[in-house]
C-alpha cells in the first residue's frame, strides 16, 4: 500500500508490514479483521507476530463482527494534531470486541481504539459516550483508498451498568 | 532480605541545569553544565568519571559528544532510548557496571529542549511525522500524546473506584505548596483545588491543564560510584539500598488487550523493589512518586501498596503526602511544578533531602540548617529523612524504583 493522507496526517504502510498491512487491507474491503493463532485457537487484538498465549507464529486472519462495547473513553478537548482542530473536543474510544471477552483470562480481550461517530460521521456527541454502551464499526472511506475502521453507538441495548463521568 | 548490592555503591554527586522555558541553547551545551556540575558537586576531576550513561527520546545529544566537552575518557558508555522511569533503572545498571569492573564511576544524564524543541506533549515535529507500525491504531484516531496515551486507564480507574477530578487536584496542590519553596521551580505560585478545577480542559475526565507536567528546557545528572570510593569525596554518600525495573505489566506497549487496565506496573515493581532493599512501607521518610499528570501519582500509591487498590484518592487528600505530612511526596513540586525532566529531578531531590541540604529559601541550607517552616517562600527540607523511595512511571505499563538510605 503506498502512503496516504487522512486529516493532514501522512499514513505510511510498507509492503512487508507483516502487522498492519492486512488489516488495512481488509478494511478497504469493510472486513474487521484479527489474527488468530493457528495453533491454540486464541485470537489477538494487537495483530503481532506470535501468540501472547502459545507462542505461536502461526497465525491467520480471522474476520469478527465488528460488535463490541466501550470498555474506556476520552474527550479531546485540546488537541496538538493541527487537522483535528475542527474535531475538538471529540472522543476516542478503547472497544471490546464481542468475540473472546473475558478469555482466556479474566480482564483479558480484544480491544481496539478508535473515534465514536455519528451517523454522519462526525464526532458523536459527547453526553452519549460512555463505558458499557454497545457499538459496531463503520468504514471510513478516504479518496485516496485508504479505509479507517471507526465505531458507532449501536441501537442494541447495554449489557451491563452504564457509567460516563459528569463533569 | 536485602540483595546481595544493598548499601554497596552511592549516589556522589548531583547536578541540574536551570529549569526553563527557553534554554536558548543544545542539549550538548545543557548536558555539558549538569555533568559538569554534578562533578564539582562530588568533588570529581575528568579523569575519575569513566561511565557515562543516558536515555533519550531521539532529542539529546550522545555521552561521546559531551564526553570532549568535559575531557572524559570513558571506560563504559551507553546511550539508551528511555523516557519516565529509566532513571532509577539506569542507577541500577551502573551499580552492575561498576561491579562487574566495567568502570569505576558513572554520570547518568539527561537532556532535553522538551519545551523549545522536542515536546512530549507531542505539539510541532512529533505531530507531523509519518504514522506507521504500531501508531496505525492510535494516530489516525487522533491519539498522540502521553496523556491520551494513558487516558484509557485514568478514566477506567475513575468508573472502577469513582475517583473525582477534586481528589487529583489535590496532588497538583500539594506539590505547589512544595515547589513555592523551591527556588529553582518553574511554577512557584501556590495553587488551589479550584484553580486545578478551574483550568481548561486537555482530556475529559481525567486531566486539566493543571494536571499536567511542565514541558521543561533542562539537563540533570547523577554520578553513582561505589562506598569505598565514596569515602574520599566531598559529599555524604547516598546509599543505594535497591532497584527495581524498568518492569513491566503483561502485553507491555499492549497493555490494554489484559485486564485490569486500572493497575499499573507498580504492581509487580513494588514488592522486589522493598524485597532487594530490605525495608518495609513504613520505614520510608520522603517519596518521590512520578508525577507526569496527577493521576501518574495515585496510581502509583496504590499499586505500590502505599494504601489498598481504590483508596489513593484518599491517600492524595489525607495530608500525607504534604511538607509537614508523614510522608511527603515530591518536595521540590516534582513535573507538575518544579519542572518536567523525565524523572531524575525527583531522584535528585531526594538525595538532597537524605542529605539534609535542601536547597530552599533558608539562609543557611548549604550547612544544612533548615527551618522546617513549610509556609510559601520557607523550607521544604524534611526534618531527619533518612530513607526514600522513588517511584517511576513510563506507561501504565513501566516502571522503576529505587530505595536510598543517606
Amino acid at each position: 500500500m503506498p502512503v496516504y493522507e487522512y486529516r493532514g496526517q501522512s499514513i505510511n504502510i510498507s509492503e512487508n508490514d507483516s502487522e498492519y498491512l492486512g488489516y488495512f487491507e481488509a478494511a478497504r474491503e469493510h472486513r474487521l479483521v484479527v489474527k488468530k493463532c493457528l495453533d491454540c485457537g486464541l485470537l489477538r487484538g494487537e495483530p503481532g507476530p506470535g501468540c501472547p498465549w502459545c507462542t505461536s507464529l502461526g497465525w491467520e486472519w480471522h474476520e469478527v463482527s465488528g460488535k463490541g462495547t466501550i470498555y474506556s473513553y476520552q474527550i479531546v478537548a485540546h488537541t496538538v494534531v493541527p487537522a483535528f482542530r475542527d474535531w475538538a473536543p471529540f472522543p476516542i474510544v478503547l472497544v471490546e470486541l464481542d468475540e473472546q471477552s473475558g478469555q482466556p483470562n479474566p480482564g483479558d480481550g480484544l480491544r481496539l481504539t478508535a473515534n465514536l461517530l455519528d451517523g454522519n460521521m462526525e464526532p458523536e456527541n459527547e453526553e452519549n459516550v460512555a463505558i458499557g454502551r454497545r457499538v459496531e464499526v463503520v468504514y471510513m472511506d478516504g479518496e485516496d483508498g485508504f479505509t479507517l475502521p471507526q465505531f458507532k453507538l449501536s441501537n442494541e441495548p447495554p449489557r451491563d451498568q452504564v457509567w460516563r463521568y459528569q463533569t | 532480605m536485602a540483595g546481595k548490592l544493598s548499601g554497596k555503591y552511592c549516589i556522589v554527586g548531583i547536578g541540574e541545569t536551570e529549569y526553563s522555558r527557553g534554554s536558548g541553547r543544545t542539549t550538548r551545551a545543557m548536558g555539558a553544565e549538569a555533568i559538569r556540575n554534578a562533578m564539582n558537586d562530588a568533588g570529581l576531576k575528568p579523569e575519575d568519571v569513566d561511565g557515562m550513561m543516558s536515555y533519550h527520546g531521539g532529542d539529546s545529544t550522545p555521552s561521546t559528544a559531551i564526553q570532549y566537552d568535559l575531557g572524559l575518557r570513558p571506560n563504559f558508555y551507553m546511550d539508551c532510548s528511555g523516557g519516565g522511569s529509566s532513571t532509577e533503572a539506569l542507577v541500577g545498571l551502573a551499580v552492575g557496571a561498576i561491579e562487574g569492573g566495567m568502570c569505576d564511576t558513572v554520570a547518568i544524564f539527561r537532556s532535553m529542549n522538551g519545551y523549545s524543541q522536542i515536546r512530549i506533549g507531542g505539539t510541532g515535529v512529533r505531530a507531523a511525522s509519518g504514522i506507521t507500525g504500531p501508531e496505525l491504531f492510535r494516530r489516525p484516531y487522533g491519539l498522540i500524546s502521553a496523556v491520551q496515551t494513558f487516558a484509557f486507564t485514568f478514566t477506567r480507574h475513575m468508573m472502577e473506584y469513582g475517583v473525582t477530578s477534586e481528589q487529583l487536584a489535590h496532588i497538583k496542590v500539594a506539590h505547589s505548596n512544595h515547589a513555592s519553596n523551591n527556588p529553582k521551580a518553574l511554577m512557584k505560585q501556590r495553587v488551589t483545588v479550584e484553580d486545578v478545577m478551574n483550568s481548561r480542559w486537555i482530556i475529559r475526565p481525567c486531566a486539566h491543564l493543571l494536571d499536567c507536567c511542565l514541558e521543561t528546557d533542562n539537563a540533570t545528572c547523577i554520578i553513582v560510584t561505589s562506598a569505598e570510593r565514596a569515602k574520599d569525596l566531598k559529599q555524604k554518600p547516598i546509599f543505594i539500598l535497591g532497584v527495581q525495573g524498568r518492569g513491566t505489566k503483561p502485553g507491555g506497549d499492549f497493555h490494554y488487550q489484559h485486564g485490569p487496565i486500572s493497575r499499573v506496573a507498580g504492581h509487580y515493581v513494588g514488592p522486589r523493589v522493598f524485597d532487594v532493599a530490605g525495608v518495609k512501607h513504613d520505614d520510608v521518610d520522603v517519596t518521590g512518586c512520578y508525577d507526569a499528570f496527577t493521576y501518574t501519582t495515585l496510581l502509583q500509591f496504590e499499586d505500590y501498596g502505599w494504601c489498598e487498590k481504590g483508596e489513593g484518592k484518599d491517600y492524595v487528600t489525607s495530608g500525607i503526602i504534604n511538607l509537614g505530612g508523614k510522608r511527603p511526596n515530591n518536595t521540590s513540586g516534582g513535573h507538575l511544578c518544579e519542572g518536567y525532566t523525565h524523572g531524575m529531578n525527583m531522584v535528585i531531590e531526594n538525595v538532597r533531602q537524605l542529605r539534609g541540604t535542601i536547597d530552599d529559601y533558608c539562609p543557611d541550607w548549604k550547612e544544612g540548617k533548615h527551618t522546617y517552616d513549610y509556609s510559601e517562600g520557607k523550607c521544604r527540607q524534611v526534618k531527619d529523612a533518612e530513607i526514600s523511595m522513588n517511584m517511576g512511571w513510563g506507561t501504565p505499563a513501566v516502571g522503576s524504583a529505587m530505595i536510598m538510605r543517606r
